[in-house]
């Protein structure tokens, strides 16, 4: 009996699970879909996100989102963005290729910085977001904010100090142990040369020339002593360029010497202050109380700026290689899910023109905004173009009031550029406790404006914040010190609040300075109340440190004036010595051709 | 539970009276794809309707399922591996890159290192899995199936009412 392949009477049972199938699909798309895109979302922006509703709109194509949450990443308890209704309208076409082309994007009833009923979960796992959230947190913490110490002077005050700690005793014996390795290194240049090996053969051979008269030499003996001669002065001149070698060598080796020595005093300078922090001594530089007031508040504002750029940068880079991201979480191992992107097709992810439109109902910043969001992608090389994200107010008005918010991440090639500019005009600034101080800053009205560029490892930015209706809070709790009484006469008294911080360098090497029209005020106040006391303060840490640092560095420091003195004398003396024998072998040769007949040339020497 | 008695139910039955080894053997090779690769995938849709559709042993699928789960997590790592041996070859890089800019072919997931690698290891595999279960089948209806078949437990088995909905996808 022949088998049958078929088993047709299982098509009607088959067909009806794919429909139970498809109809399960139907019932739970939008349920699944919401919850994959908030777990997705939140873990793509590294903070939570979520979305109330989600409905599919399969015949336009489209997405309605509501009751959006986009929590803070550095604040749990605020959101940095809420929004009641968001509809995305996508490509068909696009989709069929599970790639996500946004044609229209709005987006309605925005608010910012709103408080959540609930705090954010955390998000962990070694995602990028969080991975890059740490790291932009390690970041911010490299910066070397001093605080403001106002706690009374004491000179009395004994201060004790461990030569362990002081920096300048650790390069000291480094550079001792360098010291001694490049005197044993010179000193085998030296034998290496053997100058005076060379020296006293050619002595010996110009004395014994001196004592021979040549014209009872003969032609051949007369010969055999110019050869002689000749070949002892290619000698020397091997040992002069030897020599000369040498010392290049001494001069780099005293070079690198002096410029550690350089670097003890720079230790020491460092010790001073280390010995002038354990004393808590108030700074009188501006640069540093500015720093103190402010710094913490001006590195919190990059810090985000800093965490939203290197996300735009792991998603969205340049190139058309093929991309490695985790897989989906499912039970069985995620694996690396690999995109092919490809010239002249759709990117993965495309927001090609999204319209924000909201409008702020009261105070001074009432109005009609208007946003937009142009080439989002997760491929520019495909699109070809640079994000831009803009939004200012619709109709101008108020002078006094506005806000004006510009963005390019421009990651087509590899030399990528990201920029963001924001002002706001007529803002709520919000308040901050000014560290290690019972002080709180409540900058009110005013105006705010951050610029942040990113250029390859480069950074630059400012954020500056300026207010005539500041108001200063004072922690009620505790005893005062004198010297913080001081300065909260000197800041109550001020209404004008002007800050600029800048920031420059390099992603891994960033540098900070905080100028504010506090600065100089304070300084010159707390000059003029403690600054006697602090100079003897000064003084006598200076002293301390002196003491336990002077027999340890200054030993060193003779040793290596002594190496390279030693050295160089040598290289000197040996120089001398080659050029005495060469003029008197030299000498000795002319000697001995004087007696030559005419036409008896001498072989020809390369000197 | 439910499900555990009827996947015995299922496998008890393959293996004594439910079509030839060949049958069994094809239904097992089959029903190893759905165990050994990450089991929501189109593939295995189709995969499914093979075992549904095709004249093989529907049990024979089951116990393949079955048999190769704990396999294909075992394996996952080597899967991973071979995935990304494949997808990041250079010379299949234009094959991939022509796949993934195929309406509907992403859907399939094929541009996942554990999708592909495990999906690969199963084409290669299918063909001695075959072989091997048909050998197995064979040799156990040979030595102690008549046992199996007298026992208590077989008889309680194919009384149970839900062996007679399995009938319909018994082979001919």
């Amino acid at each position: 009996m022949r088998m049958k392949i078929f088993r047709w009477k299982a098509i009607g049972p088959l067909l009806l699970l794919l429909v139970l199938l498809g109809i399960l699909m139907w019932l739970f798309a939008e349920p699944v879909a919401r919850q994959t895109t908030e777990e997705a979302s939140t873990e793509l922006l590294g903070t939570q996100v979520d979305v109330g509703r989600l409905d599919l709109l399969p015949r336009q194509a489209s997405v309605d989102l509501g009751a959006l949450q986009v929590a803070d990443p550095f604040e749990p308890r605020r959101n940095l963005l809420e929004a009641d209704r968001i509809v995305l309208k996508l490509n068909p076409e696009a989709l069929t290729e599970k790639k996500l082309v946004v044609e229209r994007f709005s987006l309605q009833g925005m608010r910012f910085g709103t408080t959540r009923t609930t705090p954010a979960r955390p998000v962990k796992g070694n995602g990028f977001a969080p991975q890059a959230l740490r790291a932009v947190r390690r970041w911010s913490q490299q910066f070397d904010v001093p605080i403001l110490q106002l706690t009374p002077i004491d000179t009395i005050k004994s201060l004790v100090l461990n030569p362990a700690q002081l920096g300048s005793v650790r390069a000291a014996q480094g550079l001792l142990a360098r010291a001694d390795s490049t005197r044993q290194t010179l000193e085998a240049g030296f034998k290496a040369v053997d100058v005076k090996g060379t020296v006293d053969s050619a002595r010996a051979l110009a004395d014994r020339l001196a004592a021979t008269d040549p014209k009872r030499l003969g032609l051949d003996g007369t010969r055999q002593a110019i050869q002689s001669v000749q070949q002892t002065l290619q000698r020397l001149d091997q040992a002069k360029q030897q020599l000369s070698g040498l010392e290049r060598n001494v001069k780099e080796g005293v070079r690198l010497l002096g410029s550690g020595v350089q670097t003890l005093d720079e230790a020491r300078k460092r010790d001073y202050a280390f010995a002038r922090s354990l004393l808590k001594l108030p700074s009188f530089s501006a640069p540093d109380i500015g720093n103190a007031f402010f710094g913490k508040v001006s590195i919190d504002r990059f810090q985000q700026a800093l965490y939203w750029a290197e996300l735009a940068r792991h998603y969205m880079p340049p190139g058309l290689l093929p991309r490695e991201d985790p897989g989906p979480k499912r039970l069985r191992a995620s694996g690396t899910t690999v995109r092919f992107p490809k010239e002249r097709t759709w990117p993965s992810f495309l927001m090609q023109v999204g319209q924000v439109d909201f409008s702020i109902a009261d105070g001074l910043l009432k109005g009609a905004y208007a946003a937009s969001v142009q080439g989002l992608t997760s491929e520019p090389a495909l699109y070809g173009k640079p994000t831009v994200v803009s939004a200012k107010r619709d109709a101008p008005g108020s002078t006094i009031a506005g806000l004006d918010i510009g963005a390019i991440v421009d990651h087509r090639t590899s030399n990528v550029r990201d920029s963001f500019a924001a002002k706001l005009r007529g803002v709520k600034l919000p308040s901050f406790d000014i560290p290690g101080l019972p002080f709180r800053l409540s900058p009110g009205t005013g105006s705010a404006a951050l610029t942040f560029l990113l250029r390859g490892d480069q950074l630059g930015g400012r954020w500056a914040i300026g207010s005539k209706q500041v108001g200063w809070g004072l922690d009620s709790t505790g005893a005062r010190s004198d010297l913080e009484q001081v300065v909260w006469r000197v800041v109550s008294g001020l209404k004008q609040l002007d800050v600029t911080a800048q920031l420059g360098g390099t992603v891994k090497a960033p540098k900070l300075s905080v100028r504010s029209n506090l600065d100089d005020a304070i300084a010159q106040r707390l000059k003029a109340v403690v600054g006697e006391e602090v100079a003897k303060a000064e003084a006598m840490a200076r002293a301390k440190v002196d003491s336990l640092v002077s027999d340890k560095v200054e030993p060193v420091k003779q040793r290596i004036a002594a190496i390279q003195a030693d050295a160089t004398k040598r290289v000197g003396d040996q120089q001398q010595q080659l050029g005495q024998v060469q003029a008197a072998l030299e000498a000795q040769l002319k000697r001995l051709t004087a007696g030559l007949a005419p036409g008896i040339t001498l072989p020809k020497i390369k000197l | 539970m439910f499900t555990l008695l009827k996947l015995i139910q299922s496998i008890i039955k393959t293996l004594h009276s439910e079509g030839t080894p060949g049958q069994v053997a094809a239904g097992i090779a089959l029903g190893s794809a759905l165990g050994l690769t990450p089991l929501v995938n189109v593939h295995n849709l189709v995969i499914f309707s093979l075992i549904v559709l095709l004249n093989v042993s529907f049990g024979g699928g089951m116990l393949g399922w079955a048999l190769f789960v704990p396999l294909g997590f075992i394996l996952d790592p080597v899967f991973d591996r071979v995935g990304a041996g494949l997808l990041t070859a250079t010379s299949l890089r234009p094959l991939w890159t022509s796949l993934y800019n195929t309406p509907l072919v992403p859907y399939t997931n094929f541009n996942n290192t554990v999708v592909l690698g495990s999906l690969t290891s199963w084409l290669v595999l299918a063909v001695p899995i075959f072989f091997a279960a048909r050998y197995g089948v064979a040799r156990y209806r040979a030595t102690i199936g008549e046992r199996v078949r007298q026992s208590r437990l077989y008889k309680a088995v194919t009384a149970s009412q839900a062996y007679n909905w399995y009938r319909l996808f018994r082979p001919n």
